[in-house]
C-alpha cells in the first residue's frame, strides 16, 4: 500500500492505493450519498446514487467499488452526476410505497409528530408525548382542548372504523403533565440578540418559546391584560378553562422569556421604538376586528362582534343580550357564541346560517351539542335587514335561501329564494362571520384585504427585521394550530437570521402513498376497535354555567385508545438514508409514477417484519446475511422490477436460525426491515 | 450422389425433419446414393432444402421441399434424372443471396455434416490448430492482432487484446469461456454456427485457450438452443476421442478441456460478469468493473469470454493468415459480419459480408428489398441494445464506427427490417418491454428506469400520452446510460433515443394528435365504413364480435367506435373494400 493523492469535490485527499474514491471521500470528510453501500461486506454498485464523475473520464463511476488512482480528479456535485442521481432517487421514491409520516402529522399544520406521542400516551409516558409535542409548540393541553384537529380527518384508522382520538389525547398527556414535574426544554446560552414577539395568543408564544430555547432574549409585547391570546379571549371557559392556559404560559415564563401586558404597539409604545431596540421583531398580533353582518342595519345598537362577544365574558363583563339571540355564521366562533348565549340566560338562541349543516365549517360535535343545549339552527336563511325598535334590535329579517351550483371551494352556494322572507324575532345579533387584522399602528406592507404580507419562506415582511406570523398575515384568520405552525418555522428563520444568514422554510421531501385504496383495502382487514367516546356532561346540566363540559376518560381508556393506532408512518424515519437522500437535492417522483413493486408485509423472519413495498433492492440484508452473519438465509427472487427479496427455499429451520441475529435489519438503509422485539 | 436435407432449427421447423423421415423411408439397400443432413445453409426463406450432391459438386438445391416430394426425388436420383426436379430448384435470384456473400464464420455451415467430425475435417478442419501448436502463445496472439478481428459479440472490442491481457494475467489456473448466450430477439449467427459447424467452434476455442493459457474452456449456451446443445455435446465427444480436447493435444503437451453449461434463458447472462456469475452457480447478476474478468473473471481467475462467431473466425485466420482476413473490411473493421436479417424484407436468412459493404446492399441487393412493394422505414441494429437507422442513412457502411455514429450499434448481427406499416413508437416499446422484463434487477437505473421508460411508452401508444413525454423519456435515456450498473441497463434506452432521434414525429403525432401514421397502434385505430361502397350485405355486421355494426340490410352500416375492439374482422370479411382504418 503507497500513498494516493486524489482531488474529490475540490479537496485534495490522501488515500491509500487500492481504495475506493468513497472510502477516500469518507476517510476525508467528505459525503457522498449511498445507499446500497456499507462497509461491512463487499460493494455491491446497485442504487446507482454514489455516482461521481472523473476529470477526463468518459464514464461515471461508482465511488463504493471504484478503486481510485493517483491523481485522479473527480466530482460527486457536477450537473452530470446530479442529474443521474436525481434520476436514481426519483426512480426509487416513485416506486417507494411507503409512508414516512402519519398523514396526521402531514396534515397537522405545525407537523406535530402524532403518530410518536400517541404511542407513548398508549405506553402511560405522558411525559414523553409532551416532548413530542413541544419540539413543535408548547401549548399541548390548550391545543388538546380547542384543536378542531384536521389530524383526525385523515387519520386511516378511519378505513378501519373511526379515527383516533387525537386530539383528546394530546389534552389528556398535556394535562397529565401539568400536574407535577412538567417537561422542560433546555434553553442554550445566551446568544446577546434581542427579539421582540409582538402579541402572545399562539403565534406569538409559540415563537417566543422556540427563540427562547435557542437562547435569544425574546420578550412579548401583549395589548391585552393578560397573555394567551384568542386562546384565553376568544374561545369560552367550558372549552378551554383559563387555569390551562394560565398554567402554560407560566411554563414559558419561566423559561425566562419577557411578557409585557397591557402594551398596545402605537399607543404605549411605537413600533419604531420595538425595532431600534431589538435585532429582530415577529409581529403576531392576530385578527381581532369582528367583521360586519352585511346587511342594512348592522350597526344598530345590540349588533356585536362574535369575538368582542365572547371577550367580554372572559373579562368578566358580558354585555346584556336579553332573552332572544341570534347568531350570524357557521362556523366555530358561532359555535362559542351561541352556546356562550345558553349559558348567559338567552331563552332563545338561534343561529342564522344560509347554507345547511352538511356545510357548515363548524365541528360536527359542536353543532350536536349546541343543538342539544336548545340552539335553534336557521339553516338556508341569511339576515336581509335588522329591523330596530327605539334604536335598538327589534326583528331580524331573513332571506330563505336555497342552494344553487357548488362555487370554488366546492360548497353549494346559496341562492336567494325570489320574494321568500321569514322574521325572528331577538334582542341582540351576534355577527360570526370572520375576523379581520387590524394593523394600525404597523408600519409594514399590507395586501388588499388589508392583511400583513409576509414570505411564504421567510415570514419576512417588507422589512428586513419584521416577521410576522398567523392570523395577522397572508390569508387572515385561520386555525391556531396553524398560527402555530408557521409560528414555529418562523421561530427558526428568525435564528438563521439572527446567526447571520437567513435560511427559508423548506418543506421536507417524504414519500406518501399514493394508492389509498390499495391502503384501504390492507386496512379492512384490520380487527376492528371502536373509537373512545369522550363523555361530556349533561346538556342540561352544562348549559347553565361555563364549566369544562368534557368528563375526562379513565387513564387506561386513554392509553386503550392510543393503542388504536395504526403506526402509518415510518419506525425509521429518522434513520432512513433512503429520505436522507431524497432531501439532498431537489426532486420530483411524481413525474415518474408509475405502478410499484408487488410487495407484501410479512412476518417471516420470526423477529423482524419485512415489508416488501418499502424495499429499494440494495440487497444489503441478503448480503449482510450471507458475508457478515454467515447464514445465507436471504436471496432474490424474480426479475427486474418484480424482483423481490425472499427468505431462500422458505425453510422453516432455516428461517429459524436467524432468530437472535438482527444483523439485516441494522443494516437496512429504508424502513423494510422492523425490529419487532429485541 | 448424395441427398442432403439442411437440419437446422430453421430446416426443421420448416418441415426438414419430415422430408427427411420421407426420404429414408422411401430408400432400400438397392439405392446407391447416400441421404444426409447438413446444417443451415443461412436461406430461411427457402427452408426445408434438400441439396444434391455427385461428389463435392452441388448438382441442385431444391426449396421448399415437402414430404410430398420425397417420391419425386428419390425417383430422379435414382434414374440420375435430376432435371425432373426443376420445378423445386432454387431460382437464379434466389441464388444470389448466397453468391453475394463472403463466408468465412458460416463456411462449412449448410455444406458439412454437423454431426461427423470427418466432415469437418475434410475441409481443413483442425488444421489450424496443428499450425498453432507449433506456435509460441505470443505468435498466436500476434496473428490474431493482424488479422484485426474485434470481438463480435457487438462492441468489437479487439480479441487480441483481451487474449494478451488474460495471457498477460498473473496465475496458473486460467478459463476461456464462449458466449453462446444469444439473447437479441432476431438474431441466430450463432446458433447456426454451433448447430451446423460445432467443431469450427471447438477449434477456435482450443486455439484460443492455448493462445492464453487456459486448460479448461467453457461454453456457456442457453439452454433454448436444444438441437445445438445436442450437437455441441456430440462435437465435443468426438474431438475428445479424436485426442483434440484433453491432455496433451496431437502430443503437443497443451492439454485443454471443453464443457459447457446451459443458461436457463435470462437475457442479462450475455453480459459477461452476469455469464460469469451464472456460471459460478450463482444469480446471474453483473459485477462491476474494473476488475475485468481478464484479471478476475470465472472463480476469480483470469479468464477470457469471447463470442460463438468470434470463435468461428480463428481457425480461418490462422490457415489463412490474419492479412488476408485484415484484407477485408474498413480501417476500423476488419474481416466479415455475420447479420441475421430479419423483418419485412425478401429473403430473410443470414448474411455474412465483408465489413464495409452499405446497409442498403445487405437489404436491397441481398435480401431483396421490402416485401409486398412496400416501402422501408428503417432498420434495427442490434437488437435491444442497438437503434434503429433510417432509410435516409442506409447508405451507411457497415463498420463499428460508422454505426454508431447514427445512434445504433453493430451489435451481435440482429438486422430487423421495418416496413411502412411498422410504427417506431410501438418499435421502441416492445424492445423496452423485453429490456425491463430482462433486466435482472439489480441497479435502479435500469430496474426501475425501463419500467418508466416502457410505462410511459405504453401510455403513449394507447393514446394516454402527455406533452412533455418525449422530454421526460429523453431525460431518463440519457440518465439511465450514464447510471446503469451494466451493458444491458446502458444501452436499453437506445431503441428509444434512435426512434426519437429519427421519428420524432411518430412520437408526437402519438401524443399530440392521438393518431398513429403507421396505423398500427390498435388504440388510435378507427375503422370506419365507407357508405358509398357498402352494399349494407351485413356480413361485417355478423362478423363483428362485440356487436359494434349496425345497419338496415342493403343499406350502408356504421361501426360505433365506442364499442369496436379494433379487431379487424369486419375489414377481413369484407368484400366491397368498404371498410378502411383511419
Amino acid at each position: 500500500m503507497s500513498d494516493i493523492k486524489i482531488t474529490i469535490n475540490g479537496k485534495e485527499c490522501i488515500g491509500q492505493s487500492g481504495e475506493t474514491i468513497l472510502k477516500i471521500a469518507q476517510d476525508n470528510g467528505i459525503f457522498i450519498p449511498t445507499l446500497c453501500h456499507d462497509d461491512s461486506v463487499a460493494h455491491y454498485g446497485a442504487c446507482g446514487v454514489c455516482l461521481v464523475e472523473g476529470e477526463g473520464l468518459p464514464k461515471l463511476m461508482r465511488s463504493c467499488s471504484t478503486v481510485a488512482a493517483d491523481g485522479w480528479v473527480v466530482s460527486s456535485e457536477t450537473p452530470r452526476v446530479l442529474q443521474a442521481r436525481k434520476v436514481a432517487l426519483e426512480l426509487l421514491m416513485s416506486d417507494h410505497d411507503g409512508d414516512c409520516k402519519g398523514p396526521c402529522s402531514l396534515t397537522c399544520p405545525a407537523g406535530t409528530d402524532c403518530m410518536a406521542y400517541v404511542k407513548a400516551i398508549s405506553k402511560g409516558d405522558y411525559h414523553e408525548a409532551v416532548r413530542i409535542i413541544k419540539e413543535k409548540f408548547p401549548l399541548p393541553a390548550s391545543i388538546g382542548h380547542v384543536c378542531p384537529h384536521p389530524c383526525e380527518d385523515e387519520c386511516r384508522r378511519q378505513y378501519v372504523e373511526q379515527p383516533i382520538s387525537i386530539a383528546y389525547l394530546k389534552r389528556f398527556a398535556g394535562m397529565k403533565d401539568l400536574e407535577k414535574d412538567t417537561w422542560k426544554p433546555e434553553v442554550l446560552a445566551d446568544t446577546g440578540k434581542k427579539v421582540a414577539v409582538i402579541g402572545g395568543g399562539p403565534a406569538g408564544l409559540t415563537a417566543a418559546y422556540f427563540l427562547k430555547i435557542k437562547g435569544h432574549d425574546v420578550t412579548i409585547y401583549d395589548a391585552m391584560p393578560q397573555m394567551g391570546g384568542m386562546l384565553r379571549y376568544g374561545i369560552p371557559q367550558y372549552r378551554l378553562p383559563k387555569s390551562v392556559v394560565d398554567a402554560e404560559v407560566e411554563e414559558i415564563r419561566a423559561l425566562g422569556v419577557n411578557m409585557l401586558n397591557n402594551v398596545k404597539v402605537g399607543k404605549d409604545i411605537t413600533f419604531e421604538e420595538i425595532r431600534k431596540t431589538h435585532d429582530a421583531t415577529i409581529i403576531a398580533i392576530g385578527a381581532w376586528t369582528s367583521s360586519k353582518v352585511g346587511c342594512a342595519g348592522e350597526d344598530t345598537e345590540g349588533v356585536v362582534g362574535g369575538i368582542d362577544f365572547l371577550r367580554g365574558i372572559i373579562l368578566g363583563n358580558p354585555m346584556d343580550i336579553g332573552e332572544n339571540v341570534a347568531i350570524v355564521g357557521g362556523g366555530n366562533t358561532a359555535m362559542d357564541a351561541c352556546r356562550s348565549s345558553v349559558r348567559l340566560g338567552a331563552k332563545k338562541v338561534y343561529v342564522i346560517y344560509r347554507r345547511t349543516r352538511n356545510e357548515m365549517p363548524a365541528d360536527d360535535e359542536e353543532i350536536s351539542e349546541a343543538i342539544e343545549e336548545g340552539v335553534e339552527f336557521k339553516f338556508l336563511t341569511n339576515p336581509a335587514e335588522i329591523i330596530s325598535e327605539n334604536g335598538h334590535v327589534k326583528e331580524v329579517k331573513l332571506q330563505v335561501m336555497e342552494l344553487g351550483e357548488p362555487d370554488a371551494s366546492g360548497r353549494r352556494s346559496p341562492v336567494p329564494v325570489e320574494g321568500k322572507f321569514e322574521y325572528i324575532k331577538v334582542d341582540t345579533v351576534i355577527a360570526a362571520i370572520g375576523q379581520k387584522v387590524n394593523p394600525d399602528g404597523f408600519d409594514v406592507e399590507l395586501n388588499k384585504k388589508g392583511i400583513i404580507c409576509a414570505d411564504e419562506t421567510t415570514f419576512r415582511t417588507n422589512l428586513e427585521d419584521v416577521f410576522a406570523v398567523g392570523d395577522a398575515t397572508n390569508k387572515g384568520a385561520g386555525i391556531a394550530i396553524a398560527a402555530i405552525g408557521e409560528a414555529n418555522k418562523a421561530a427558526d428563520v428568525v435564528d438563521s437570521y439572527l446567526n447571520g444568514e437567513i435560511i427559508p422554510y423548506k418543506k421536507p421531501f417524504v414519500s406518501i402513498r399514493r394508492d389509498l385504496e390499495k391502503v384501504k383495502a390492507e386496512l379492512s382487514l384490520r380487527e376492528k376497535a371502536p373509537r373512545a367516546v369522550v363523555p361530556k356532561r349533561p346538556a342540561e346540566e352544562r348549559k347553565n354555567d361555563f364549566n369544562d363540559i368534557v368528563i375526562n376518560l379513565s387513564e387506561e381508556d386513554v392509553m386503550k385508545e392510543a393503542s388504536r393506532c395504526l403506526e402509518c408512518g415510518c419506525h425509521d424515519y429518522e434513520d432512513c438514508k433512503l429520505i436522507k437522500c431524497a432531501n439532498c437535492q431537489e426532486i420530483c417522483p411524481e413525474r415518474l409514477a408509475g405502478q410499484y413493486h408487488p410487495g407484501f408485509v410479512e412476518e417471516k423472519l420470526v423477529v423482524i417484519e419485512r415489508n416488501q413495498n418499502k424495499c429499494i433492492l440494495c440487497n444489503l440484508c441478503v448480503r449482510v446475511c450471507d458475508e457478515v452473519a454467515g447464514k445465507g438465509i436471504l436471496g432474490l427472487v424474480g426479475r427486474g422490477f418484480t424482483t423481490i427479496i425472499k427468505p431462500e427455499f422458505n425453510d422453516p429451520a432455516m428461517i429459524a436460525g436467524c432468530k437472535d441475529c438482527l444483523k439485516c435489519a441494522e443494516a437496512c438503509p429504508t424502513g423494510s426491515l422492523k425490529i419487532l422485539t429485541k | 450422389m448424395r441427398v442432403i436435407v439442411g437440419q437446422g432449427s430453421c430446416g426443421i421447423a420448416a418441415g426438414a425433419g419430415k422430408v427427411y423421415n420421407a426420404l429414408e423411408k422411401l430408400m432400400n439397400d438397392q439405392d446407391s446414393f447416400k441421404l444426409g443432413i447438413t446444417g443451415c445453409i443461412g436461406m430461411c426463406f427457402l427452408e426445408p432444402i434438400v441439396d444434391i450432391y455427385e461428389g463435392e459438386d452441388l448438382k441442385a438445391r431444391l426449396v421448399h421441399v415437402s414430404e410430398n416430394d420425397a417420391d419425386a426425388i428419390v425417383n430422379a436420383v435414382r434414374n440420375n434424372d435430376i432435371a425432373s426436379l426443376s420445378g423445386l430448384f432454387i431460382k437464379d435470384e434466389d441464388k444470389s443471396f448466397l453468391d453475394q456473400q463472403t463466408r468465412i464464420a458460416l463456411r462449412n455451415c449448410g455444406i458439412i455434416d454437423p454431426t461427423d467430425i470427418n466432415s469437418y475435417k475434410a475441409r481443413d478442419g483442425y488444421k489450424a490448430l496443428e499450425k498453432v501448436l507449433k506456435m509460441t502463445p505470443e505468435e498466436v496472439i500476434e496473428e490474431v492482432k493482424t488479422s484485426g478481428i474485434g470481438g463480435r459479440g457487438g462492441a468489437g472490442f479487439p480479441t487480441w487484446f483481451k487474449w494478451n491481457a488474460a495471457r498477460s494475467s498473473k496465475g496458473e489456473e486460467k478459463y476461456l469461456i464462449c458466449n453462446a448466450d444469444e439473447g437479441d430477439p432476431g438474431a441466430f449467427m450463432d446458433r447456426a454456427v454451433i448447430e451446423s459447424d460445432p467443431h469450427n467452434l471447438i477449434e477456435g476455442m482450443l486455439i484460443g485457450a492455448y493462445a492464453i493459457g487456459a486448460k479448461e474452456a467453457i461454453v456457456y449456451v442457453r439452454a433454448e438452443y436444444p438441437l445445438a446443445i445436442i450437437r455441441l455435446d456430440n462435437a465435443i465427444k468426438q474431438a475428445k476421442e479424436a485426442g483434440l480436447i484433453g491432455e496433451n493435444i496431437l502430443g503437443s503437451g497443451f492439454s485443454c478441456n471443453i464443457r459447457y453449461m446451459a443458461g436457463a434463458g435470462a437475457f442479462v447472462c450475455g453480459e459477461e460478469t452476469a455469464l460469469i456469475e451464472s456460471l459460478e452457480g450463482k444469480r446471474g447478476m453483473p459485477r462491476l468493473k474494473p476488475p475485468f474478468p481478464a484479471v478476475a473473471g470465472y472463480k476469480m481467475k483470469p479468464s477470457n469470454i469471447n463470442n460463438v462467431e468470434t470463435f468461428a473466425n480463428i481457425a480461418w485466420i490462422i490457415n489463412n493468415g490474419g492479412e488476408a482476413f485484415a484484407a477485408m473490411g474498413t480501417e476500423g473493421s476488419k474481416g466479415t459480419k455475420v447479420f441475421a436479417v430479419t423483418g419485412k424484407v425478401v429473403r430473410g436468412g443470414l448474411v455474412e459480408i465483408p465489413m464495409g459493404q452499405t446497409l442498403r446492399h445487405v437489404i436491397f441487393d441481398i435480401a431483396g428489398g421490402i416485401r409486398d412493394g412496400k416501402q422501408i422505414k428503417a432498420v434495427q441494429m442490434g437488437g435491444p441494445s442497438g437503434g434503429c437507422i433510417p432509410e435516409r442513412l442506409l447508405d451507411t457502411v457497415i463498420d463499428y464506427k460508422a454505426l454508431s455514429a447514427t445512434g445504433a450499434i453493430m451489435g451481435s448481427g440482429g438486422m430487423v427490417v421495418m416496413d411502412e406499416n411498422t410504427c417506431m413508437v410501438g418499435m421502441a416499446k416492445f424492445f423496452l418491454d423485453f429490456t425491463s422484463k430482462e433486466s435482472c434487477g439489480k441497479c435502479v437505473h435500469c430496474r426501475i428506469g425501463t419500467r418508466r421508460m416502457l410505462e410511459i411508452l405504453t401510455n403513449i401508444v394507447e393514446g394516454k400520452g402527455k406533452e412533455g413525454d418525449i422530454e421526460l423519456l429523453e431525460e431518463l435515456c440519457l440518465s439511465i446510460k450514464d447510471g446503469a450498473l451494466c451493458g444491458l441497463g446502458q444501452t436499453a434506452p437506445n431503441p428509444v433515443l434512435t426512434t426519437i432521434k429519427y421519428f420524432r414525429d411518430e412520437y408526437e403525432a402519438h401524443i399530440k394528435e392521438h393518431k398513429c401514421p403507421s396505423k398500427e397502434c390498435r388504440d388510435l385505430l378507427s375503422y370506419v365504413i365507407n357508405p358509398d361502397k357498402c352494399k349494407g350485405c351485413t356480413l361485417c355486421a355478423r362478423k363483428c364480435p362485440v356487436q359494434a355494426i349496425s345497419g338496415e340490410t342493403k343499406q350502408p352500416h356504421t361501426i360505433d367506435q365506442s364499442k369496436c375492439i379494433r379487431c379487424g374482422q369486419c375489414i377481413q370479411g369484407c368484400k366491397f373494400d368498404a371498410i378502411s382504418i383511419e
